[in-house]
């Protein structure tokens, strides 16, 4: 039965798509229910891909019956089952949040807006499961045209935000799409480990180098790395709250999944170390990636705009651990996505709930939110501390690790860019706290309300439970964090590392 | 700006032309491109399908879930269409 | 270098046409014309797919001639036929760039109902000017 989870994980989001019209044409309500479900089925194929791919070793599946390379493979190897079951849990506890949030933001275009989150969620999948170059970038177009779609019903700015993510996300898509064609020039084949078999002869061989170069272009255009990351901040800032934080935790995360998968399975790693030297030119753009993204989130009066640059800096993070090519870096990037899908989720859900409940998320409005929102706030806070590195919350052993990796090298620089970047998260992060929790005026911003006499205005239930069991993941993500290296992430890490 | 944009696209370009040195020449038979998985479809498309037509049977058999994706790119730009443009009477005037 | 030339011109043109578009896209000031960019660069692209699958010499499309059942196949020789990946990825890829195009002209007319033009500069002004 597991044999056809690796297939079922698409078809049943897409199937579910597809319906989305024909149940929720009239009846908002049915297409929440529709979806909810859908995601639940899809979070036990990817736990039980994760379980079976634990117990068993990798899964192959021929799509068709026709054996690989004729046909499509798809390869659900360890690190592919590690990336499964996020996708899975963090869209699952979105989507539960979204009825009340996309009622009151998208009303009268819930059908359309829940057909593209479920696209969007198959997209991603695809890009995970499969083993072939080619249908990497037909599920690409999925994510990001329904990514497209979904910023650009926002309020405000969203629709010009929009269009430069549109531009920019094609030429990276089209770059990537050219590495893949300059790969079948020189292999004849679009089958990830066949071609992974049939270059390293090449490895000298201008063709093979473009190729390497125009892969990882494209791919940082979709991960947002600097100097390529201009269109994240205004794209996430607009978008409505349900999409922003469906799109968020997920679609930057799996763009570098792509770039591990090319940089470690497609080409040895020895290939981008030695012969280009783009693993140094990575760790240089992310580290000033995580500078420029914490002085940015400084100069911010509003939250969602903030998170965004955060976004800019942690993937930075992530980069930087790619680029360190060795044991405790690579595992570093590995949990730190781990990380960012569920501190992000959180985040960006309690941003959800704070338009929802106030109106506005700008940081100056915000007093005495901590007593109006008591369990909002709290996991806001929980999700501060993973993105400071505060034990037991999974972002320090992330960072504890990416802090290793550099000192093993003796990257002394990364180590300071890693220290300093972390003591800038505390400064615009604690601002933020600081505003919710310590200023006490004489009234309440909004409601004229004597201090004493605030009560607690929470949102609702459907919306609270996903945020706490959000902030939960993220401690037992932490809490786990040596079971999950040493369970998964030690299979994925290439030998020789 | 735009003689900045210019300069960069040119470099841009140099480096593609660059790599092209060691491409296989245009048109050679011997090319791995030719010779690896491709004469598997052009030999046995007739015996597998029954069809004459290369190119519909690699689309719709061998590689027939690119084909499924390629329908579901299509049915997403609907609805992102959908999604943005659809006037409601009452709410939407000219924005 | 005359002979190199002549035995890869085709991928030069494809590098060139390859930037124009990119230059459009990056340099021109009016959303439409970045749009009609990314086209151009998408199709380039696709140019250069469908020239790896070219063969010299005496061939032709990959279409099998037909043969009713019971009469005897010839021997199918591979070299006659053109190579039919590239034209099976191609379909594909057309087909996102015309969803893509599709989507970009959507949200080219929620810019356009919402600033009344589609010159980048005048949107930046207007921005300014109502946001300050």
């Amino acid at each position: 039965m597991v044999h056809q989870f690796p297939a079922l994980i698409i078809a049943v989001p897409l199937i579910a798509a597809l319906s989305t019209p024909l149940i929720g044409w009239k009846s908002s309500n049915r297409c929440y229910y529709w979806a909810v479900l859908t995601l639940a089925l899809v979070t036990f194929f990817a736990i039980g891909l994760l379980r079976s791919v634990i117990l068993h070793g990798p899964i192959s599946y021929h799509q068709g019956g026709w054996a690989p390379p004729w046909g499509i493979e798809y390869y659900v190897d360890y690190l592919s089952a590690f990336i499964l079951p996020i996708i899975a849990i963090v869209s699952l506890l979105v989507i539960i949040y979204s009825k009340h949030s996309i009622n009151k933001e998208l009303a009268g275009r819930q059908m359309p807006s829940y057909t593209l989150m479920l696209l969007m969620i198959t997209g991603l999948m695809g890009i995970v499961v499969t083993g072939d170059l080619f249908n990497v970038f037909v599920f690409l177009e999925i994510a990001s045209l329904s990514c497209y779609g979904l910023i650009a019903s926002g309020q405000g700015d969203a629709p010009l935000a929009t269009f430069r993510y549109i531009i920019m996300g094609t030429i990276g898509a089209s770059c990537y799409l050219l590495g893949v064609g300059y790969l079948y020039m020189v292999t004849g084949s679009l089958n990830l480990a066949d071609v992974s078999h049939l270059i390293p002869p090449l490895y000298h061989s201008r063709v093979v180098l473009s190729a390497g170069v125009l892969m990882l272009v494209g791919i940082s255009l979709k991960m947002a790395l600097f100097p390529l990351h201009s269109w994240l901040p205004n794209s996430y800032a607009y978008a409505p709250s349900s999409a922003s934080a469906l799109i968020a935790p997920l679609f930057t995360k799996v763009a570098a999944y792509l770039m591990i998968r090319v940089m470690f399975s497609l080409f040895q790693p020895d290939f981008f170390v030695k012969i280009i030297p783009a693993t140094t030119v990575i760790t240089w753009l992310a580290v000033t990636a995580m500078m420029i993204g914490s002085f940015y989130a400084i100069a911010q009066n509003n939250l969602k705009k903030m998170l965004s640059y955060s976004i800019v800096a942690q993937i930075g993070y992530i980069a930087l651990g790619i680029g360190l090519a060795n044991k405790a870096g690579l595992t570093g990037a590995l949990l730190h996505i781990l990380n960012e899908a569920f501190t992000k989720g959180c985040v960006f859900l309690v941003v959800g709930a704070i338009i929802y409940q106030t109106g506005d998320c700008t940081i100056d409005h915000f007093k005495n939110l901590f007593r109006r929102m008591p369990f909002t706030m709290g996991a806001f806070t929980i999700g501060v501390f993973s993105m400071i590195g505060v034990p037991p919350t999974c972002g320090f052993f992330s960072k504890l690790n990416l802090l290793m990796g550099c000192i093993v090298d003796h990257h002394w620089v990364f180590v300071a860019a890693l220290l300093i970047s972390t003591i800038l998260n505390v400064i615009y992060f604690f601002r933020v706290i600081k505003v919710a929790s310590f200023e006490k005026p004489e009234a309440d911003y909004n409601r004229k309300i004597p201090y004493d006499q605030i009560r607690m205005q929470e949102v609702p239930l459907s919306m609270r439970i996903p945020i706490i069991l959000m902030a939960a993941g993220i401690l037992l993500a932490g809490i786990f964090s040596g079971t999950i290296t040493n369970t998964i992430l030690i299979h994925i890490i290439p030998a020789g590392f | 700006m735009k003689t900045f944009i210019l300069a960069l696209i040119i470099i841009a370009g140099s480096l593609l032309i660059y790599g092209t040195q060691d491409m296989p020449n245009w048109g050679d038979p011997q090319s791995p491109a030719s010779t690896h998985v491709s004469p598997y479809y052009i030999q046995h498309s007739m015996i597998d399908m029954e069809t004459p037509n290369i190119v519909s049977s690699v689309l719709a058999d061998y590689r027939g879930y690119d084909t499924m994706g390629e329908t579901t790119v299509i049915f997403t730009a609907a609805f992102v269409c959908l999604l943005l443009l659809r006037r409601r009477n009452k709410e939407q005037g000219d924005q | 270098m005359l002979d190199l030339l002549l035995s890869k011109y085709n991928y030069w043109l494809y590098v060139i046409l390859m930037m124009i578009g990119l230059y459009a896209m990056l340099a021109k000031r009016n959303l439409v014309k970045k749009l009609i960019g990314m086209n151009i660069f998408q199709t380039a692209v696709i140019l250069f797919y469908v020239s790896i699958s070219v063969k010299t010499g005496h061939v032709d499309v990959p279409i099998l001639p037909y043969h009713h059942h019971g009469h005897e196949q010839a021997a199918i020789n591979v070299a006659h036929y053109l190579n039919p990946l590239p034209h099976v990825l191609m379909l594909t890829a057309i087909v996102v760039s015309i969803a893509t195009a599709g989507v970009a002209l959507a949200v080219l007319i929620l810019i356009y109902r919402k600033y009344g033009t589609l010159q980048e500069d005048e949107i930046l002004k207007i921005n300014k000017e109502v946001g300050a």
